[in-house]
């Protein structure tokens, strides 16, 4: 995904990315991501919550424009349910 | 920060395979962001697998270079997806885990960004053909954007 967004920010149009794979994020550099710390499958947010998937994009879509860094990743502070998710990866 | 190491994870996954090479890159193209949100229009990219059910589904595996077409007020009701590799059961019951397209509906309804795209844009993950993507696919993708006059896509991978 970070190679179509770089594609579609050259051609001209500005890109904001989420991302729940911070390691790969870093790697292929987006112009702009807001890193979601979720298991794959929730990066807009969990099933049915409609608060927290509104607070993704309305923090995503609201502070992209003070990003003046290329490349950069923003932490949102989101904190999945059970804590323990990552270790069954 | 803890956060799960995917490069690590994938190369487990495919312990017979010689290991994948992401991407590096060491700058990033820019285009600063100058409209208003309240005045851009806003087009949804997802790599989840997403398509409508009137439409053909993904190659469920790997590298599937076509793009579907998602109109703006799509029944959310209507929309499958096809992807062997990600646990969609969360974005089957809610689409908007990964293609938030009735959350974006909200926003630009209350007017907190200008308007939607009359079109949003999903694929399936896990191209591994570099060059097919940015040959075949992106162009296409980049045109449809232009023609649509979005100012701003919103990026979600699976």
């Amino acid at each position: 995904m970070g190679l179509i967004a770089r594609a579609i920010e050259e051609a001209g149009i500005p890109t904001i990315s989420l991302s729940s794979a911070y390691d790969l994020t870093a790697l292929v550099k987006p112009p702009r991501s807001f890193f979601v710390n979720y298991p794959l499958g929730h990066t807009a947010g969990r099933p049915f919550d409609r608060e927290n998937q509104t607070a993704i994009l309305r923090n995503a879509l609201g502070c992209a424009g003070e990003i003046t860094e290329p490349g950069a990743i923003v932490e949102l502070q989101l904190i999945w349910d059970d804590p323990s998710w990552q270790a069954g990866v | 920060m803890k956060y799960v190491k995917y490069v690590d994870v994938t190369r487990a996954m495919f312990p017979d395979q010689p290991p994948y090479q992401w991407t590096e890159n060491v700058s990033a193209p820019w285009t600063p962001i100058v409209k208003p949100l309240t005045e851009s229009r806003v087009a949804l990219i997802s790599s989840g697998g997403v398509y409508r059910r009137d439409q053909p589904p993904f190659k469920p595996d790997k590298n599937d270079l076509t793009f579907r077409e998602i109109p703006a007020d799509t029944d959310v009701r209507e929309l499958r997806i096809s992807h062997d590799y990600y646990d969609h059961s969360d974005a089957e019951r809610d689409v908007n885990c990964v293609f938030p397209i009735e959350r974006m509906r909200e926003l630009a309804a209350e007017g907190f960004i200008g308007g939607l795209s009359e079109a949003h844009f999903t694929f399936m993950g896990r191209i591994f053909r570099k060059t097919g993507l940015l040959n075949e696919m992106i162009p296409g993708l980049i045109a449809r954007l232009k023609a649509l006059g979005v100012d701003l896509a919103f990026l979600v991978p699976a």
